[in-house]
């Protein structure tokens, strides 16, 4: 697989640079990286209003860093969705490689997909999108479910992600009993419920108030950093930027820059097990 | 899982109650219709196959050539050593435990008069063996509110006769045999008495005379009571004549059979029809306790008779076979049955998948979201087809306790009616009990209706692009 050396780094300044297909943007000279969580490597998209073809996407190349919370900044109609959509294997490219955790979803059928979906990423969606005939409890269960996982194992998983998001009181109460931002808790615990490797999360603060939006942020940044998961997070809001250890700038469908942290995540004292959210 | 994805179906439904529930009246009300219709069509069945099985027998044994061209000359296909062949089929063990009644009949054509009012006409003649005959009319398999009375030949006298209740109206013996005047409406013309009418014969009028005259106090009939003269041919063609005491005018059901039947005792019409000859019958009845014993029983009575008459013309005949009537009304009843089943059926599919095409409308976004969590097309189809299930299951449960419900009001009701071609009020009922399989075969066809209905809309749900569905406003 060949990914872009402008869109890998590690060790990165602070900084917004103008991305560049040329020269790796960090030349320092540092450990080889982790494996990345996901790359798209020379990605098109566009989509097809009735006779005419919108590109979205125009050749983007992009490595999620694991364990590293990335925020996709742009204006509406940037593609960030777009992205995020293909980063989460939930579309497909008209051109170009999408790996995720080391596959090619191109070569996945739709069922295997689904398999890989479930198994590697999380979703939290600008809406919450819950389902509103399960309880709070049953929302955060239902991945579970679906991944055959014996009851009393779900219960205790299921538990300790309510406890996590603070909603231990709030767990047989139905998505229409919840405030915005307890909906949004219930979606993080949802999306984290199965550990995938990725949450994707597509302006998941966009529908909520500015302070119960920066609580949501919070929320995913420690649940990000206990967990080691990747995120990906995006956002037309400047307001998120301190929380991002790597920064996508996106416009027109062409990522304009990127700016890396330079030191690593955190290290984590707290690794999810077997018996742990 | 499934218990999962059925709670889910449920809960989905009850989303929208409105909705759900207007389905669901929809399916019960459909499920109700044909299953009241299929009571319906189960009482008219029951009733036509008593008063048949009543009146004949379930099997027939008879001449071969009888069915087909004894109505011509029924005394030239008589059996003849008819009472070795009912002793043989009543030794028979395995006949004896299915077995009601193994009778003889004797059928033949005659004229009946009333020469005192000179009229006449023709009838058919049966003999039949009274006291079986009393004991046929008991078979009621079917638990049907229609009881017969007892036989009026039953103990009566060797000259004594029951005619339909048309021939008494056509002979002019109403007012004596106390015929209900809705059976017998009275004349409002003026008609020509035996004063005016034409002289009878010479030579049957003093056959008659003779007749009456042998009798122990022939020439007056006792009360409710009424002569007639019954002129047959004898099988070699000379004609005999029986002067009979109308003791009853019974109605025989059907109104085609009222305005000829004349039934006398066994051994009367065979003195009749036979003279001095062996006598014989044209059929031999056998009534058996349940009518799913046919089969077997046939089977059985061909057996015996090939032992007992080996090289007889017989033929073994069902009543189905014999009254023609029976088996075109029933298929009439099917295909109406048919024809409600499939319109319901139509208007279930639908409905049901109306309802599921605005869940899938409704819900697009919640199958983009249900997808990118992890669930597979076949997971999408499931969770709509589950609700199909949901709600053919509890439409169609609804349906079957409401008809069961009505019905069970109806027949408390204890109407009657009187079918086309009959003669006499019969029960209307809706039999549902002991029907399982009309009950079951209506709910799992309504059940796999809805959930046929439903599965185009989960087609299409599970088809939905996954980021076009989230997209969805």
């Amino acid at each position: 697989m060949s990914v872009p050396a402008s869109a890998v780094a590690s060790g990165a300044p602070a900084t917004l640079a103008p991305a560049t297909h040329a020269a790796p943007l960090h030349a320092s000279a540092s450990p080889a990286p982790p494996e990345p969580v996901a790359v798209l490597a020379g990605v098109h998209k566009a989509y097809q209003m009735d006779d005419v073809s919108v590109p979205v996407l125009q050749g983007i190349d992009l490595l999620v860093r694991p364990g590293h919370f990335t925020v996709v900044l742009g204006p509406s109609g940037s593609g960030k969705t777009t992205m995020l959509n293909l980063l989460g294997c939930i579309d497909r490219p008209d051109q170009g490689q999408v790996t995720v955790a080391g596959t090619d979803i191109g070569t996945l059928n739709d069922d295997q997909l689904a398999d890989f979906r479930a198994a590697n990423i999380g979703f939290i969606f600008q809406s919450f999108n819950l389902i509103p005939v399960l309880s709070t409890f049953e929302n955060i269960e239902y991945p579970l479910v679906l991944a055959g996982m014996e009851p009393a194992r779900r219960a205790r998983r299921v538990t300790k992600l309510l406890e996590l998001v603070g909603l231990s009181d709030r767990a047989k109460n139905l998505p229409g009993q919840l405030s915005g931002g307890q909906r949004q808790r219930v979606a993080i615990a949802r999306a984290l419920a199965r550990k995938p490797r990725l949450v994707i999360a597509d302006e998941p603060t966009a529908n909520l108030d500015s302070r119960t939006g920066e609580a949501i942020l919070t929320l995913m940044r420690m649940m990000q950093v206990r967990y080691r998961i990747s995120f990906v997070f995006s956002s037309h809001d400047r307001s998120v930027l301190k929380a991002a250890d790597d920064l996508i700038l996106l416009r027109d469908g062409v990522i304009r820059a990127v700016r890396r942290k330079a030191a690593p995540p955190p290290p984590l004292d707290t690794v999810p097990g077997e018996d742990e959210a | 899982m499934t218990a999962s994805l059925l709670s889910l179906a449920l809960r989905n439904l009850l989303r929208n109650r409105r909705r759900s529930l207007a389905t669901l009246l929809a399916l019960a009300i459909g499920a109700s219709a044909i299953l009241i219709f299929g009571g319906y069509t189960t009482n008219l069945r029951y009733t036509l196959q008593t008063a048949y099985v009543r009146a004949g027998g379930h099997l027939q044994i008879q001449h071969r050539d009888f069915f087909h061209y004894g109505s011509g000359n029924p005394a030239a296909y008589g059996l003849a050593r008819y009472e070795a062949l009912i002793r043989a089929l009543q030794a028979d063990p395995e006949l004896a435990a299915m077995t009601v009644a193994i009778t003889p009949m004797l059928q033949f054509g005659g004229v009946a008069g009333n020469y005192d009012a000179g009229v006449s006409r023709t009838v058919i003649g049966t003999g039949y063996v009274p006291a079986d005959v009393n004991r046929m009319r008991q078979w009621n398999e079917h638990g049907l509110r229609y009881e017969r009375p007892p036989f009026p030949l039953d103990g009566a006298g060797p000259d004594a006769a029951v005619i339909g209740q048309g021939v008494a109206r056509v002979l002019q013996l109403c007012e004596p045999l106390n015929v209900p005047p809705e059976a017998c409406p009275r004349p409002t013309a003026s008609r020509a008495g035996p004063a005016t009418g034409p002289a009878l014969g010479d030579d049957i009028a003093a056959l008659a005379a003779a007749e009456a005259g042998a009798r122990p106090g022939g020439g007056a009939a006792p009360a409710g009571t009424a002569r007639i003269e019954l002129l047959a041919s004898q099988v070699r063609g000379a004609p005999n004549v029986a002067a009979l005491t109308v003791v009853a005018a019974e109605s025989q059901g059907f109104k085609e059979l009222d305005e000829i039947a004349l039934i006398l005792p066994l051994a009367q019409a065979q003195k009749l029809v036979y003279g001095r000859s062996e006598p014989r019958v044209t059929s031999i009845l056998v009534q058996l306790q349940r009518t799913a014993q046919m089969p077997a029983a046939q089977a059985r009575i061909e057996a015996v008779l090939a032992q007992a008459a080996p090289g007889e013309p017989l033929a073994v005949l069902g009543f189905q076979a014999l009254n023609p009537f029976y088996v075109q009304s029933q298929q009439m009843f099917d295909t109406i049955f048919g024809f409600i089943f499939a319109l319901i059926g139509g208007i279930v599919l639908f409905t049901v998948g109306n309802t599921m095409n605005a869940a899938v409308i409704e819900r697009t976004v919640e199958v983009g979201t249900l997808r990118a969590i992890g669930l597979r097309q076949q997971g999408i189809r499931r969770l709509f087809i589950a609700e199909g299930l949901v709600l053919g299951v509890v439409g169609a449960l609804a349906g079957v306790a409401f008809a069961f419900a009505f019905a069970t009001v109806f027949n408390a009701a204890s109407l009657t009616w009187v079918p086309p071609g009959a003669s006499e009020p019969l029960p209307l009922s809706i039999i549902l009990q002991g029907r399982p399989g009309l009950v079951v075969g209506i709910t799992v066809g309504l059940i796999a209706i809805a959930v046929a209905s439903a599965w185009w809309p989960a087609r299409r749900a599970s088809g939905l692009k996954i980021v076009e569905a989230l997209r969805h406003v």
